[in-house]
């Protein structure tokens, strides 16, 4: 822990996790003309692979107690993405142009996905280091790393159609309201009646089991309809305060309906389905960007179906998070307490300064932020371009998510190490639920020099 | 899928003094979208009551109702049907269906629900429908005191609606269904 107070000009902006481009420009000293030629010459070898991350340079393992370890950090990102040159550092800090580490990423994926039987070790691989965002493949590589897809290309116009006929069944069976429940249920007897009467009393007739609207009975279907309606409300608040910021789910358009209209079927389905766990507040932000990304699929059938797709990846990509959901379970070995906990283990493995100042000199207890991060799947952290691309790490690394999850959260807290150490319970608190933006590509880069290493 | 709720002549607190507990106990808000009232509440606390129930009320007055406020008769569009309320003590003689039928081709509505009787009656005529929900607190009525309590729920579904009986019956509830379907051609537009 430092003695003395850290001196000002140690925490500007320099040091900080959000180096602006100028910045980095101007550290290395480089004219952006050299990146259109690296550009062009990377896109003549596609093959040519940046070096996996897995081994960094000495300069970076130095251990991160000291500020100008900081600085290296930097220069680390710009060495792992350089395809042999060191020229281009601004493709990540660019978001609108395609760098050429973009384009050989995205040369790869495509002929991966083109292959006859889909390689999931090598898709994995390429796919951990982010998906780019130009060519629209990241709704077939997400179905295939969620397992919605097989492997083998011949298999997928079977399965999807399998699938999808399956999400219709569940939408006609459980949105079906009681009144036409009772409907199919007696479709002879109402024909007969209607015709033979034109005048006089009514007939009355018996009603099927106990069946009325106002029965208050466990097994009725009305007073099951009466109950999900509680849930159902729940799902339309929640789905109507999804991200209001965008177009594709808030507003007033008739695409924005359609779209809050397929969240709520997909989320009331899942209830109907898991009476266990239902429906808890979060588990729309979670759906939003599967919904997104498979309904901004350019081929136009696959984005038709996105409902049914987003539905079984869902479910999938949930199965793994479940026991967070479970208010039950909250102090179980599966609950999202010991998942909490394991980050802060976590995290005292790899920096056990910041540690100890977190946990124990300013009592910051982990359940104040790594509560959201955790169960959200960061998807409140950072904005939605940025999640996305995290999204693409954690559904691709053969760890699995939840690993991986932990392995970007406990980097989220290194980064902004300084100022964590510098601060006390309100500043601290205050800059982990308000995540500062950062660059995601160095993100990621640093929670996956924590895989399985043990620290120093 | 609307329910619709059409009860009366409770006679509170003259006649009885409150709906059967085994009715209340079924009566809970949140699942009825209208309540129609043929009258006869009598005081304003019944009115409050029906109001927790379900926002959405239509009453008309009856002959011992305290609130002079109530319209003798009133109409209103749900779904595809058109529902008339009416007391029933203005039209004479007393239930006869004829003389209703006549009220309700001047409101010009599918179902008239009426009361007064304190008889539940469902009658069908090339007019529409009559329906009669009975007394909901079994409170006797000016020609017999052996009335059961009852009153009626509708599901309106399109052109179809399926009415609900619920009477309470040697203490037991009771509920049977009656089942009609609104033909296009009935509907004189």
């Amino acid at each position: 822990m430092a003695k003395e107070r850290i001196p000002n000009w140690l925490n500007s902006s320099l040091w900080s996790t959000t180096p602006t481009v100028d910045d980095r420009l101007h550290c290395f000293s480089l004219s952006p003309t050299t990146t259109t030629t690296t550009a062009a010459a990377a896109v003549s070898e596609p093959i040519v692979q940046p070096t996996v991350p897995v081994s960094p340079p000495a300069a970076a393992s130095r251990p991160q107690s000291t500020v100008t370890s900081q600085k290296y950090e930097f220069r680390d990102p710009i060495d792992k993405n350089s395809n042999n040159n060191s020229n281009d550092n601004d493709q990540n800090a660019s978001p609108s142009g395609v760098s050429p580490d973009d384009i050989s990423r995205q040369a790869q994926l495509l002929a991966e996905l083109s292959k006859k039987v889909v390689n999931f070790r090598e898709l994995r691989r390429i796919a951990s280091q982010g998906i780019p965002d130009g060519a629209g493949i990241r709704s077939t590589v997400w179905k295939l790393l969620l397992g919605y897809l097989p492997p083998d290309h011949l298999q997928w116009s079977s399965e999807l159609a399998k699938k999808r006929s399956e999400y219709k069944q569940f939408k006609e069976e459980l949105l079906m309201n009681p009144t036409e429940i009772t409907r199919k249920l007696e479709k002879s007897a109402v024909d007969d009646q209607s015709k033979s009467e034109s005048s006089g009393l009514l007939s009355r007739s018996q009603v099927t089991h106990g069946e009325h609207p106002l029965s208050l009975g466990e097994s009725s279907i009305w007073n099951q309809f009466f109950q999900d309606t509680e849930i159902i409300e729940q799902i339309d608040r929640d789905v109507k305060r999804t991200h209001p910021d965008m177009h594709f789910f808030s507003g007033d358009s008739p695409l924005a309906k359609s779209n809050q209209d397929a969240l709520k079927d997909i989320l009331v389905v899942f209830a109907k389905l898991n009476p266990g766990i239902r429906y808890v507040q979060g588990m729309n932000e979670i759906l939003a960007p599967l919904f997104y990304v498979f309904r901004n699929d350019p081929d136009e059938e696959m984005a038709a179906a996105a409902e049914a797709d987003s539905f079984f990846c869902f479910v999938e990509l949930l199965s793994g998070f479940r026991d967070h959901f479970c208010k039950q379970l909250d102090n179980s070995t599966v609950g999202i307490r010991s998942t909490i906990s394991r980050l802060s283990q976590f995290l005292k493995e790899h920096d056990e300064e910041l540690w100890r100042h977190l946990e124990i000199t300013t009592k910051v207890n982990p359940q104040f932020y790594a509560f959201r991060w955790i169960t959200l799947l960061l998807t409140q952290e950072f904005n939605f371009a940025d999640s996305l691309h995290i999204w693409d790490t954690l559904l691709s690394d053969p760890e699995g998510p939840l690993e991986t999850l932990l392995r970007v959260c406990c980097a989220m807290l290194i980064l902004v190490r300084t100022r964590l150490l510098a601060g006390d319970f309100t500043s601290n608190l205050k800059l982990l639920q308000n995540y500062p933006s950062s660059n995601i590509s160095h993100l990621l880069y640093v929670a996956n020099k924590l895989r399985s290493q043990a620290s120093n | 899928m609307v329910l619709v709720l059409a009860i009366g002549d409770l006679h509170i607190p003259h006649r009885a003094p409150d709906l059967p507990p085994k009715f209340k106990s079924m009566l809970v808000p949140g699942k009825i979208q209208h309540i129609i009232c043929t009258g006869n509440l009598c005081i304003e606390e019944v009115h409050d009551y029906f109001k927790t129930l379900c926002p959405d009320l239509h009453i008309t007055r009856g002959e011992y109702d305290e609130d002079s406020r109530y319209p003798e008769n009133k109409t209103l569009t749900i779904g595809q049907f058109k529902l008339g309320i009416c007391h029933g003590h203005q039209v004479i003689p007393w239930g006869d269906l004829d003389s209703l039928a006549m009220v309700q081709r001047q409101l010009d509505v599918d179902i008239l629900v009426t009361g007064h009787t304190h008889q539940f009656k469902a009658y069908k005529h090339e007019g529409g429908v009559v329906i009669n929900p009975g007394s909901a607190t079994g409170a006797y009525s000016s020609f017999t005191y052996d009335v059961n309590p009852s009153f009626v729920l509708m599901d309106i579904d399109g052109l179809r609606v399926v009415v609900y009986v619920y009477e309470l019956i040697d203490g037991e509830v009771k509920v049977d269904k009656i089942d009609f379907k609104k033909t296009a051609t009935a509907s004189a537009h």
